[in-house]
């Protein structure tokens, strides 16, 4: 059953958990994330009062279980990022999650590219949007994006070249795939 | 993985975490524990557990199923046998009470077949017993006229009996006619065959000429009377159904309320008439009906006559009558 329960997406896993009430699945993708959660809380750890390693995951995993059941998570590792940081933030207000909007047209993008895998016409149409918008960007950000995405280049290259921090740099690609989402979007809506 | 890398935050604050040292050796054991961790605590709903929980589940589901099934197949079958009883009790009133309006007119069109049938081989052997019994002598005197011709008998006694019936019918059928009225006990012995079958012919001739004291319209009463046709018209069929007579009447009756309650009121009228005229406790049933019908039609002169004779009567329906009599 396990091992079943592993096969599945996150998303089958999450609708398996809320309806079904299954709390292995839930298990299941807490585990899936488990050794994420453990490395980005490693820092905070005996940083304070209640820190220790033996309070704060189960307190971090009481906490992902209950917002589980009543929040839409498209994406658990948008979830399980927010959770964390609104766990290590101390607000006790339980603010629930919502995805960003450019996540959100990011996704709606992805979903679309998906589709348009199968259709030749679709893609064909898809891709001269893309390059339509491409154009819209900045001239770096076109330079970034067509240098990661399309060479292939790492990102200790890229920020060699650009003479930038790796995380600067992803920062940048982040925020530029993310501008390019909104602009499809806003393509499609005129 | 770089790709992946930019979209998703956590693992890039993952990994940034991981490059320093200090961190990682932290790592290993931590999460190694963590995962114990969630195993534990999802332990307790393990495999076993949750397909005993459904297969247990699923039997009640199937159990309920079936006892749901079982209580909507019998509450079927009962609404069926209801129906089926339902429609049994009414079909025969409803074809009682169309086979009473044929059933006057066809008796009335069978009566002189049935006669024609019944009644003159009666009378042929009437008069043959007649014939035999006073002409024994003659059969005798003719049996040695005619010996060759005795294999066609019906040849032979034919001509004597036209003799006989001739010579004797005259004082046989006054004969008949007087145990008809006087309910005649001199009645031969060959004719106590008949007399059984005309038995209950005077019985039923009293009690219409009871009802005729009681009832105002003597017109259709006389008729049966004073014809000997229409006399044996009538107790003709009620010997024969003498002990479901009560039974027709209540049929009959039943026939005539179903109207009365769906509000044909000139229908149960007509029944509740036809009806009035027999004896017993629907006769009186069916007048008192009948005075209703009138009051509820507003003919309070009828209604108030009929209550009177029900009245009158001195049955069961006398205080009832009575009641509505006073409420008129």
């Amino acid at each position: 059953m396990l091992q079943q329960l592993s096969n599945l997406s996150d998303k089958e896993l999450i609708s398996r958990a809320r309806k079904l009430k299954d709390q292995e699945a839930e298990g299941v993708l807490m585990e899936r994330y488990s050794h994420l959660m453990v490395a980005v809380c490693l820092p905070y750890l005996n940083n304070g009062p209640a820190t220790s390693p033996e309070e704060i995951y189960p307190a971090l995993l009481q906490r992902l279980s209950d917002s589980l059941k009543t929040q839409t998570i498209p994406k658990a590792n948008e979830w399980i990022h927010y959770t964390i940081r609104a766990q290590q933030a101390r607000t006790d207000k339980n603010s629930p999650f919502f995805p960003s909007t450019e996540s959100r047209e990011q996704q709606q993008i992805e979903a679309r590219i998906e589709k348009a895998a199968t259709n030749q016409k679709e893609q064909q149409q898809l891709i001269a949007t893309i390059e339509r918008t491409l154009d819209k960007l900045s001239a770096e950000e076109k330079y970034l994006l067509k240098e990661f995405y399309m060479n292939n280049k790492s990102f200790a290259a890229l920020a060699e070249t650009k003479q930038i921090s790796i995380e600067k740099l992803r920062q940048t690609l982040q925020q530029a795939k993310q501008k390019m989402a909104s602009l499809l979007m806003n393509e499609t809506y005129e | 993985m770089e790709q992946h890398l930019v979209d998703c935050d956590l693992c890039f604050d993952a990994l940034q975490v991981l490059q320093q040292q200090q961190y990682r050796e932290k790592y290993q054991p931590l999460s190694a524990s963590m995962q114990q961790y969630i195993r534990n605590s999802i332990k307790q709903v393990s495999h076993a557990h949750k397909a005993e929980r459904y297969q247990r589940q699923e039997q009640k589901k199937e159990s309920f199923l079936i006892y749901f099934w079982v209580v909507a197949a019998i509450a079927a079958g009962a609404g069926l046998i209801y129906l089926i009883q339902q429609q049994d009790k009414f079909k025969p009133s409803v074809t009682k009470a169309m086979a009473s309006n044929a059933e006057i007119p066809a008796q009335r069109v069978e009566a002189p077949a049935v006669q024609a049938a019944v009644v003159t081989p009666v009378r042929a052997e009437r008069a043959d017993t007649l014939s035999h019994r006073p002409a024994p002598p003659a059969a005798t005197t003719t049996a040695p006229v005619a010996p060759p011709a005795a294999t066609p008998a019906p040849a032979t006694p034919k001509p004597v009996i036209k003799d006989s019936v001739k010579a004797k019918t005259p004082a046989a059928v006054p004969v008949n006619k007087d145990s008809a009225k006087k309910q005649a006990p001199p009645a031969t012995k060959p004719a106590e065959v008949k007399e059984t079958v005309k038995a209950p012919a005077p019985e039923h001739k009293d009690t219409p000429t009871v009802a005729k004291k009681t009832e105002d319209k003597p017109e259709p009463k006389p008729v049966p009377k004073e014809k000997k046709d229409d006399d044996d018209d009538k107790p003709k069929p009620k010997p024969a159904t003498e002990t479901a007579a009560s039974g027709t009447d209540e049929f009959l009756y039943k026939a005539a309320m179903v109207y009365h309650q769906q509000g044909d009121l000139n229908e149960a009228i007509s029944r509740y008439k036809h009806l009035s005229g027999s004896s017993g406790k629907y006769g009186e049933l069916s007048r008192y009906q009948l005075a209703v019908c009138y009051r509820s039609k507003g003919q309070t002169g009828k209604a108030r006559r009929m209550f009177k004779e029900v009245v009158r009567m001195n049955g069961s329906m006398k205080d009832k009558a009575q009641a509505a009599l006073d409420n008129l």
